[in-house]
């Protein structure tokens, strides 16, 4: 079986030897040849040769021919500011400054950069056979984005009939776009349109579910494959995606791998991503990018996924990082020793709770996202407040807001993994349940009992007798050995009458008597400091 | 609460601007946030209290918002109700009786020109009760210094949508750190994590414009 092969078997959900690997070169193209990004995404011979250069370090199984959403919209009259490293960006939008969809066209097959697509995917295609080609067009909503504005959000509610017309306006430019590129030998059509993550499922159903469900047949009809891309946190939206019936989806890292998996495998269709861009292929190293890869593998499972970066490549990514990825994807035993490799990357400070709650009082922590903001987390804090009195000084309640960098840390020390959730001393008690009273009081009882025992266990104290000279001590020495006597306990009695050492008790007028206990707090191992700020707050 | 202020905050929570809008379909032919703030002006209700009953309203379509039950359109028809709102209430801010919760200076970082997320950030955050001084895009670690030095006390925001431009974030954070060591710097975009925001000491990282808001209001 040949890459091409490959990615189209595993498109469909067919059984592959192994999972294909897809990285989307789009500007990153131009760093390879030393270019930038202008110069790559206008150029024939740089687009051509950063696309030759690609296959040649990545050896992948797929790949884009341009990686640029903006082709349609530069046609189409919006401006485009250019940058080095990036694809540009749109700066206006034509139905902003006075234009009318009506005033909009189908871009031809000789506008704008399309001829240079075009040129290029025959001449790969010609090359390299046996590679799957991917023709990106950009998806409805993004491109109506670009013509409308961010007008276009409130449009949606305030002029529904404008807002379908135009979508139905960029679907047709999506149909034949695509047909540019299938008849130039594209093997997948990909639509990528990111800016739907915005939009609710409701609207989603309302506006992009139609003009992309005609977008796709139009595909097929042609003999190709189809793709909906998305990128952000566009969860919420996966299943009206699937809905539309492309034969793939494909998402970054803000969605979990094994959501979309479920989804795609109850419907029937395939899935790719979801490599971390910017923390592990961009600024990690050859090891971070191959376990991520692994970790997309291990989830993915071996039906019906295609390994990709979650989006765009960024243009400085280190070649390095990907050839690890191919190395990983066609070795087996690669595969093997990753996936035994320890993690190696660095977690974030968390503290060492091992030792957490072993203060006198009850420590209650409320983990939430906000007790202001979020109904639940505000119950949950309340059944706390609300019995917290009835223990007087013996319990201690917190709320940890997840909002801030310490309560995450915290949150993943005691292994939290749901909001809200109420910790006893350190010790996962009610998750995501508001107690009932009564259930609150008795999981409190039952650590003041557990606590108690430990503390009769590790008693241990000292009776100090604080007095300026001897007569001052003996007149209360000998009370406080009858009283030691009587009750037959070991306390050892400590005399002072060093003068600096008893103002050090807070002692002005002598004589007197200090008690104090001593409890262990940890033994043949130094705390750490967070756990022991717990044990002076007792102290102060 | 006052029956009136309970009306505007349900106008805002659910992005009912005024009685000609269509949205939201139940509520059509009903008065809006724009005539019923009016009505309180002329009421004699006390303009901070109709603020209250306002942000009541953007507090509980950021918690949707928070849930995944309201998405960008609707936080942005809310913040399109909240400026209907602040039409009328202008004059009592310009006169000192009411107070704004404070000053967001944002820009989209050197280098990088998106200004769609930018936008939305700004304008959810100005309906939250927050003064919004929008820089434009390509700003430089200067344009923020100088508009940090024009506008005492305030927080920057700081978006970037490309991974190259977002290590212009660190310069300017630093340029800001430099002039400004207690000034708190929020950031946002695509590229970015928690993560990377911990990386170039940034004082938060928001993922959407509620977020933003939930950080403003923390701090």
């Amino acid at each position: 079986m040949n890459s091409k092969e490959l990615v189209l078997s595993a498109m469909k959900r067919l059984p592959v030897p192994r999972v294909p690997w897809v990285p989307f070169v789009g500007c990153h193209g131009g760093a390879l040849i030393c270019v930038n990004a202008i110069e790559y995404l206008t150029n024939e011979n740089n687009l051509l040769n950063g696309i030759r250069k690609a296959i040649q370090r990545y050896n992948p199984d797929g790949i884009p021919v341009m990686f640029d959403l903006q082709v349609e919209a530069e046609i189409l009259g919006c401006e485009l500011v250019w940058s080095d490293e990036n694809p540009p960006a749109v700066s206006t939008h034509p139905l902003t400054d006075g234009k009318t969809i009506k005033d909009l066209h189908i871009p031809a097959i000789t506008e704008g950069r399309i001829p240079l697509i075009i040129k290029t995917a025959k001449t790969i295609r010609g090359e390299f056979p046996d590679i799957a080609l991917y023709g990106l067009v950009t998806g409805p909503f993004t491109l109506a984005m670009h013509l409308a504005g961010t007008d276009l959000f409130m449009k949606m509610y305030e002029e529904p009939v404008y807002v379908e017309k135009l979508l139905q306006f960029c679907r047709d430019v999506s149909i034949a776009m695509s047909a540019y590129y299938i008849d130039a030998g594209c093997d997948i059509i990909a639509v990528v349109d990111p800016l739907t993550s915005q939009i609710s499922e409701e609207q989603f159903r309302q506006y992009i579910t139609e003009p992309v469900k005609k977008i796709f047949p139009a595909v097929k009809n042609k003999g190709a494959l189809t793709s909906f891309f998305v990128c952000g946190q566009a969860q919420h939206n996966i299943e009206a995606m699937a809905d539309c019936q492309p034969d793939n989806i494909s998402i970054d890292e803000n969605i979990p791998l094994d959501f979309v998996r479920d989804i795609c495998e109850q419907k029937n269709i395939s899935f790719g991503g979801n490599m971390q861009l910017t923390m592990t292929l961009l600024l990690g190293n050859e090891t971070d990018a191959q376990q991520n890869a692994m970790e997309c593998i291990q989830t993915a499972g071996n039906t019906g996924f295609i390994l990709a970066p979650g989006c765009d490549l960024p243009y400085a990514t280190p070649p390095e990082n990907l050839e690890a990825v191919t190395r990983l994807v066609r070795d087996p035993y690669q595969q093997q020793v990753i996936s035994t490799l320890e993690k190696h990357k660095s977690t974030p400070d968390i503290p060492d709770m091992s030792d957490y709650g072993v203060s006198d009082k009850v420590i209650i922590d409320i983990i939430t996202l906000d007790s202001e903001s979020c109904a639940p987390c505000q119950y949950m804090v309340e059944s706390v407040k609300q019995i917290a009195p009835q223990f007087k000084n013996i319990v201690e309640w917190r709320e940890h807001k997840i909002k801030h960098k310490e309560s995450i840390q915290f949150m993943t020390a005691l292994m939290v993994k749901n909001i809200p959730t109420i910790c006893i001393d350190g010790k996962i008690t009610f998750v995501s349940r508001i107690p009932g009273k009564q259930e609150l009081i008795q999981a409190i009882q039952k650590r003041i009992n557990e606590k108690l025992y430990h503390k009769i266990r590790v008693r241990k104290g000292s009776i100090f007798i604080l007095g300026r000279d001897d007569n001052e001590i003996q007149q209360v020495k000998p009370v406080v050995e009858q009283a030691i006597r009587e009750l037959g306990a070991d306390v050892p009695l400590v005399e002072i009458s060093d003068e600096k050492e008893i103002l050090s008790f807070g002692i002005t007028r002598t004589p007197a008597v200090v008690t104090a206990t001593y409890k262990i707090k940890s033994e043949e191992k130094a705390p750490s400091v967070p756990v022991t700020k717990e044990w002076i707050k007792d102290l102060l | 609460m006052n029956d009136l202020i309970g009306q505007i905050s349900i106008c805002i929570e659910r992005g009912k601007v005024n009685k000609a809008a269509p949205y939201p379909p139940d509520m059509r032919e009903q008065d809006g946030a724009d005539e019923l703030t009016k009505q309180a002006i002329d009421d004699g209700i006390d303009p901070n209290e109709i603020l209250h009953g306002c942000m009541m309203g953007m507090q509980k379509i950021g918690e949707k918002f928070s849930r995944n039950e309201a998405f960008v359109p609707e936080l942005l028809m809310s913040a399109k109700a909240m400026t209907a709102v602040m039409a009328h209430l202008k004059p009592f801010f310009q006169s000192g009786n009411v107070k704004r919760k404070g000053k967001f200076v944002i820009g989209t970082v050197a280098g990088d020109l998106h200004d769609i997320g930018k936008k939305l950030v700004a304008m959810v955050v100005e309906g939250n009760g927050w003064d919004v001084i929008d820089l434009g895009v390509d700003v430089s670690a200067d344009k923020f210094i100088a508009a940090i030095d024009e506008h005492p006390g305030c927080i920057v925001g700081m978006s970037a949508l490309l991974t190259t431009t977002m290590v212009n974030m660190e310069k300017s954070i630093q340029g800001i750190r430099a002039k400004h060591p207690g000034t708190k710097v929020i950031v946002g975009g695509a590229p970015l994590s928690t993560e990377y925001a911990n990386k170039i000491h940034a004082d938060g990282y928001a993922a959407d414009p509620q977020g933003a808001v939930n950080l403003l209001n923390g701090f």
